[in-house]
């Protein structure tokens, strides 16, 4: 069974249609990372989901019932933009609330446990509005974390965090998924952090699912290409232009050269042109730059 | 692998519901500072009109020479003008007929009938309005509804609790008003009404804040995190429908206007519950 199965999801703003068919198919039990440009129609899925808008068309099943379903809808864990909190209010009484909301039997115990997983025990006592962004942060994951949902829709939970919260942050989402059988549904822009903990991928763009794959898929669908150094990086690269297809200097400082099989034929042929490397290594494209890939090849850009 | 999900009834929903709001109403400042006004808002308008409405000094206005001091009408005479108005008018005839000149009822819009308890169906709208659109300012709406299918579980909650909101304020003025006719000196003279008559008064007013209370709140969703829009509309409202306030109400109050506000107020309850419902069901949440 799937967590959430989207079938051909339209959703329009006056005028402006923000969602064009959209598919998507979230396994249970995955982190299904979900990405896409601004205003490409991530949050208007998630808002759906979760109840928060209407769709204009298309169907969205949720562990295979209607998303509309309240049984099913009582099992979500949601952070969508910023948490949904009291200024005035105590990290506390904020948490007490939504226990509240969601029944929970024992709450005082169930914020304890959820506010020392994303380790913000000792600032319970502190009004929402005087804490800072990272925090505010922590506290909406704690929040979604209430009651053990059965899914969790996070939209761009790792802004504002400090390091130590992305690792909090993956740690907990890797336990949900695998000790509490939970689905999680998490959009960001930064890549480099999903790439570390998503199982599955849908990358979407203008309304529309463009890609859906796992990240076996994904590691295997990205290329290996080999970066080099040496001393003399332009007149290196004009020469590897000349036998290669795809050469291109990156931000570190490296050429890389995407279609060559071995690395020691780079060596070899630069040396021939009088060029020393002095270092050398196979590596392959990660998420970020096959996203960004696929963005180029989709055209746009 | 399996999901099983639990069954939430209505009664469950709404319980876990009714725990939220009434959490948030009494741990809300503005609800004791609403509440804290209504308190001391009578007792400030008895003593302050007591003390200075008995004379109307009209020196400074005309010439030294021709200095005058007139004796004014003081605004309340007895304690209980405060709480309302009698339907058979001044005079205190409880068999007056309800089709007679309103003028002559009692019933026309002079300073004691809009300064008294009835002005506190406006601090009605103040409080649904501030509840309501502060559930979707704060982003608290978007936790509220993605676990909340059922729109009818917070119409319903958000009415009986604004209900019981107004409740309160109505008895706060209540007491307020005692204490303040027992220091401004009024009489507490009950005429032809009793103590009978002035709870089903008293009741009438609980009873018929359902009707405002449901009228807001319809405003309120509608106008979801726009306070202002939210209040304006309430008040616009809330004036159209002031003037049956003290017809429906008087102080020489009998059970037929209890049954009269209760049935009105649930019919409110229900009819613009579920408009509300439906806005709640067709519009943004967020």
């Amino acid at each position: 069974m799937n967590a959430i199965e989207i079938n051909n999801l339209t959703n329009n703003f006056g005028q402006k249609q923000a969602l064009k068919g959209l598919n998507m198919t979230v396994p249970v039990g995955s982190i299904y990372g979900f990405i896409g440009e601004n205003g490409s129609g991530k949050s208007t899925t998630e808002k759906i989901i979760c109840g928060l808008i209407r769709l204009s068309g298309g169907s969205v099943k949720l562990f295979g019932k209607d998303y509309t379903d309240a049984d099913v809808r009582a099992k979500i864990g949601v952070l969508i933009e910023a948490p949904g909190c009291f200024q005035n209010y105590s990290v506390w009484n904020n948490m007490l609330l939504q226990a509240a909301n969601l029944s929970i039997k024992n709450p005082e115990q169930e914020v304890v446990k959820v506010l020392k997983t994303v380790r913000m025990e000792g600032a319970a006592s502190n009004k929402y509005k005087n804490c800072s962004l990272g925090m505010k942060q922590r506290v909406g994951i704690a929040m979604a974390l209430l009651g053990n949902p059965t899914l969790l829709v996070l939209d761009e939970p790792i802004n504002g965090l400090d390091a130590d919260g992305m690792r909090i942050m993956r740690d907990v989402l890797l336990d949900v998924t695998k000790n509490h059988g939970c689905t999680v549904v998490i959009s960001s822009h930064i890549l480099g952090e999903l790439e570390k903990i998503a199982t599955h991928y849908g990358i979407v763009r203008g309304g529309k699912m463009i890609r859906e794959m796992t990240a076996k898929e994904l590691d295997e669908s990205c290329r290996t290409y080999v970066a080099l150094q040496t001393k003399e990086m332009s007149k290196a690269k004009a020469q590897l232009a000349c036998k290669y297809s795809r050469v291109e200097e990156d931000e570190s400082g490296y050429i890389r050269v995407y279609d060559a099989e071995k690395p020691e034929d780079i060596v070899t042929y630069l040396y021939e042109k009088d060029i020393l490397v002095s270092e050398i290594k196979t590596a392959k494209i990660g998420l970020e730059e096959y996203y960004i890939d696929l963005m180029n090849e989709k055209g746009g850009r | 692998m399996e999901n099983k999900f639990e069954h939430n009834g209505f009664g469950k929903r709404l319980s876990s519901m009714l725990k939220v709001d009434f959490r948030r109403m009494f741990t809300m400042r503005t609800f004791y500072i609403i509440a804290g006004a209504c308190f001391l808002m009578p007792i400030l308008i008895l003593t302050m009109t007591t003390m200075f409405g008995g004379e109307d000094s009209m020196a400074g206005t005309q010439p030294p020479s021709t200095s005058v001091t007139t004796q004014a009408e003081p605004m309340f005479e007895n304690t209980w003008q405060i709480i309302g108005s009698f339907s058979g008018g001044a005079e205190q005839d409880t068999s007056a007929d309800t089709n007679a000149d309103p003028a002559a009822m009692g019933m026309s819009m002079d300073m004691t009938t809009m300064c008294n308890i009835n002005m506190l169906y406006f601090g009605m709208a103040v409080l649904v309005c501030l509840f309501v659109s502060e559930d979707f300012k704060s982003g608290y709406s978007k936790n509220l509804f993605t676990v909340r299918a059922k729109k009818s579980d917070y119409v319903i909650s958000k009415t009986l609790v604004c209900f019981v909101g107004s409740a309160f304020m109505l008895i706060s003025f209540f007491v307020g008003a005692m204490l303040g006719g027992a220091i401004a000196g009024l009489p507490f003279d009950l005429g032809t009404a009793s103590i009978g008559s002035i709870v089903m008064c008293m009741l009438s007013k609980i009873f018929l804040s359902l009707v405002f209370v449901a009228i807001f709140l319809a405003v309120s969703v509608a106008a979801k995190e726009r306070t202002w829009l939210s209040m304006i509309g309430s008040f616009a409202v809330g004036m159209l429908l002031f003037m049956m306030i003290p017809m429906l109400t008087p102080l020489d109050a009998t059970s037929v206007n209890v049954i009269m506000c209760l049935v009105g107020g649930a019919v409110f309850a229900v009819g613009l519950g579920a408009v509300s419902g439906v806005i709640l069901n067709k519009t943004r949440l967020v």
